[in-house]
């Protein structure tokens, strides 16, 4: 190696250090929130990036919404089904000029990248196209979807859901017929039907302890459950961390660690790698599986035969209202799109009944609009929101950045684990959070 | 026996007809390089360094805050723990695959069939690091294969393999198991280019096993080692994609925090997919790792630093 080469290898070899797993990037760009970002002019083609694969249901029935309009506009749609990573390819995409025109994804990956940055342009016209009978797109959607549910900001609706999802506690209706009948409804309830499936010999709950998203349902569902949406988040804000000493928060972290010291949850819940607890719940090896309304879907290839697949809501004390998760997956408009209108007439037109229909008949999840006949395994879960006051998203909508991943989950573990108690749960968490937002400020 | 020369390793004194041809050809050689890694590597290394001093979330607006992400990642404590495990990783489990790797060359180095037993032992390297990640469930699962087989010899109560406490050992397990032919290959066709005859010296002379080893083989293998442990170095520091798929994040979560190396925590902080990317934060932490380890390259550089032997 010659000299001048010697003394630049360092040099070089710390750069390239720094970029085997640094990334750079462009400064962006400001943008109006909720700016036009186009004229409607009608364009050759728009592109479109998508949540979905090819070959799973959803993308199928996307697919057929997408041949239809370009039949009926005569625009094409240059359709990339990216999956879902999705996210993680629109967020460097927004700093170039090569942006979809339109991207679809659920509310909690697209919020963090489109609308807490301000790179979307507002999805008002697709509400206001009219589909069949001359409904508006806004008329279908139920009302509390849009109200208070962070779909709208400064009064303007982002993104356009085409499908939602919830949860539930699942069960086999086969097994437990009696469950459909007169399902738990308050937490004693609930805890006294833990016993009888123990003492009947049966597991009775599945967890796949290592996703730190199903170890949260049972505090942030249950807490949100109780007190309504945005409690959660509301919490979450407080920057001293002392909310987390209340007594709602403490009545909460205590209901979780009784159900751990109940000895209800399934060997090896905390020793597992997804799904395989989920395997060992459709299969009959536990009764009860606190999981999302894809359950009956991600299941149903390897579940027992003979499966019925039944659920009930999360028992909860609060009696006089009705508070159920309902999260969104649908289309936004990025900023930069040159074709907000075409974009949106497109996002709107997946909204008529025929292809909400095969999202409830052949996708098997739950239309947006709630006029359309869901499939029976869905059919609790459906009921449940619609005798919702209020809706709340997974995590009660809260993204602030690395809190979910890094304050809350990690510390929430423990407790769904059985490796710290109540007491533990809130002072940790009361520390973490005033550390957190000490470091944010 | 001819006698061992030893050569300057520096090239030779300049003014040299070889150094002045070499100089000579130094731009139309090194340029096109130098550009293409300028562009492809030195400049976006740079734009991560200017990216780390703002509070960014990929897209929109940048806030400068100066050195305030690198004070937040050095003192949060889940940055600290995951760059202990990539030092773990680095040291223990390089250690491991090293004493392994020597000891597999010994073994094999007189050993019939070594050419066959080299390829299988050198085949897991071949394997996509992803694939170990989906067989952790398959073995250690609480009803896999493993506390399925130890039932058989009466093991009522099998350690809790995948508890999250215990993934990052059996990540580090797996790494080495993965890892250690692929240097056992290198370090056997270095120690394969050793003449025969010096064997021999050492069996007139008397010498023992042990003796062999201290004053031959490793005096002069002694320069791939050094190699191999720069490339362990970096290869190691850059481990992700098995940490990733071992534990709770088989597309459903993200692998406990217990389990994080550096690398992981750069991508958590950046691309999380359940929060508000912090693109700033995420560079920062790849920026002090990375200069950290470079640090401990330049330190292995000059450990290494010997005379070749020429032989």
């Amino acid at each position: 190696m010659s000299t001048v080469a010697r003394k630049l290898a360092p040099t070089l070899m710390v750069a390239a250090l720094v970029a085997l797993s640094a990334c750079g990037g462009d400064t962006g760009n400001a943008t109006d929130p909720g700016g036009q970002g186009g004229d409607s002019a009608k364009p050759e083609s728009i592109s479109y990036w998508s949540h979905w694969k090819e070959g799973e249901n959803q993308q199928k029935v996307l697919a057929e919404a997408i041949a239809a309009w370009e039949e009926e506009t005569g625009i094409t749609v240059e359709a990339q089904w990216q999956g879902r990573t999705i996210t993680q390819k629109l967020t460097p995409a927004l700093n170039t000029n090569n942006v979809p025109d339109l991207v679809d994804s659920s509310f909690a990956r697209l919020a963090p990248v489109l609308a807490e940055t301000g790179q979307y342009a507002s999805m008002q016209p697709a509400f206001e196209k009219t589909l069949e009978d001359d409904t508006s797109v806004a008329d279908l959607i139920p009302k509390k979807y849009i109200e208070g549910s962070g779909l709208q900001i400064d009064g303007e609706p982002w993104m356009l859901p085409y499908t939602i999802s919830s949860e539930a506690i699942w069960f086999n209706g086969a097994q437990h017929p009696e469950l459909k009948e007169s399902p738990p409804k308050t937490w004693d309830e609930f805890t006294a039907l833990l016993d009888d499936l123990k003492a009947a010999g049966e597991v009775p709950l599945a967890l796949d302890g290592d996703i730190g998203g199903y170890n949260a349902m049972w505090f942030v569902s249950g807490y949100v459950r109780e007190h309504g949406p945005g409690s959660f988040a509301e919490l979450v804000a407080d920057e001293s961390g002392e909310s987390w000493k209340s007594d709602e928060v403490r009545a909460m972290a205590e209901r979780v660690e009784a159900l751990v010291q109940q000895d209800v949850f399934i060997d090896g819940y905390n020793a597992s790698k997804f799904p395989a607890q989920q395997q060992e719940w459709a299969t009959n090896k536990a009764a009860l599986l606190l999981n999302g309304s894809w359950i009956p879907t991600e299941t149903g290839t390897y579940a027992a035969e003979g499966f019925e697949f039944a659920s009930f809501p999360m028992p909860t004390e609060q009696q006089d209202k009705v508070y159920t998760r309902t999260d969104f997956i649908g289309f936004a408009i990025p900023s930069k799109s040159d074709a907000v209108d075409w974009a949106a007439d497109l996002a709107a037109f997946t909204l008529q009944k025929e292809y909400q229909e095969k999202f409830a008949s052949e996708a098997k999840v739950l239309p947006v609009r709630d006029d359309i006949e869901v499939s029976p395994e869905l059919a609790g879960v459906m009921s449940e929101i619609e005798k919702a006051d209020a809706v709340y998203q997974q995590n009660d909508a809260v993204s602030h950045p690395g809190y979910i991943e890094k304050v809350f989950w990690p510390i929430h573990n423990e407790l769904v684990l059985g490796n710290i108690g109540a007491d533990e749960f809130i002072n940790r968490m009361a520390e973490a959070q005033a550390q957190y937002w000490q470091d944010q400020s | 026996m001819p006698p061992l020369r030893r050569r300057r390793t520096r090239s030779s004194a300049p003014g040299s007809v070889i150094e002045n041809q070499r100089r000579k050809f130094l731009v139309p050689f090194v340029g096109p390089a130098f550009l293409f890694y300028t562009l492809l590597f030195v400049l976006p290394a740079i734009g991560a360094v200017w990216v780390s001093l703002h509070k960014w979330a990929g897209s929109g607006p940048m806030e400068f805050v100066g050195l305030r992400n690198y004070e937040r990642v050095i003192n949060d404590s889940q940055f600290q723990a995951a760059f202990v495990n990539t030092l773990l990783l680095l040291f223990v489990a390089g250690t491991a695959i090293f004493v392994l790797a020597f000891a597999l060359t010994m073994v094999l180095r007189t050993m019939w069939g070594r050419s066959a037993v080299r390829s299988i032992i050198f085949f897991p390297h071949l394997i996509n690091a992803l694939v170990f990640g989906v067989l952790a469930g398959f073995l250690f699962n609480p009803t896999g294969l493993v506390n399925t087989a130890l039932g058989w010899f009466g093991v009522d109560n099998p350690p809790l393999w995948l508890a999250k406490e215990n993934i990052f050992p059996l990540i580090m397990a797996t790494v080495i198991f993965t890892t250690t032919g692929y240097y056992t290959t290198i370090i056997m066709a270095g120690v394969d280019r050793i003449p025969p005859y010096l064997y021999e010296d050492c069996a007139l002379a008397g010498a023992t096993p042990f003796q062999r080893l201290w004053h031959v083989v490793i005096p002069l293998t002694w320069d791939v080692f050094g190699t191999c442990a720069i490339l362990w170095t970096l290869s190691s520091i850059k481990i992700f994609e098995i940490i990733w798929v071992f534990g709770g994040s088989s597309g459903a979560g993200i692998p406990p925090v217990e389990s994080w190396t550096s690398a992981v925590y750069t991508y958590v902080t950046a691309f999380s997919g359940q929060s508000t990317p912090a693109f700033g934060a995420a560079t920062a932490s790849a920026v002090i790792s990375l200069l950290l380890v470079s640090v401990l390259v330049v330190f292995l550089r000059r450990v290494f630093r010997r005379e070749a032997i020429e032989f």
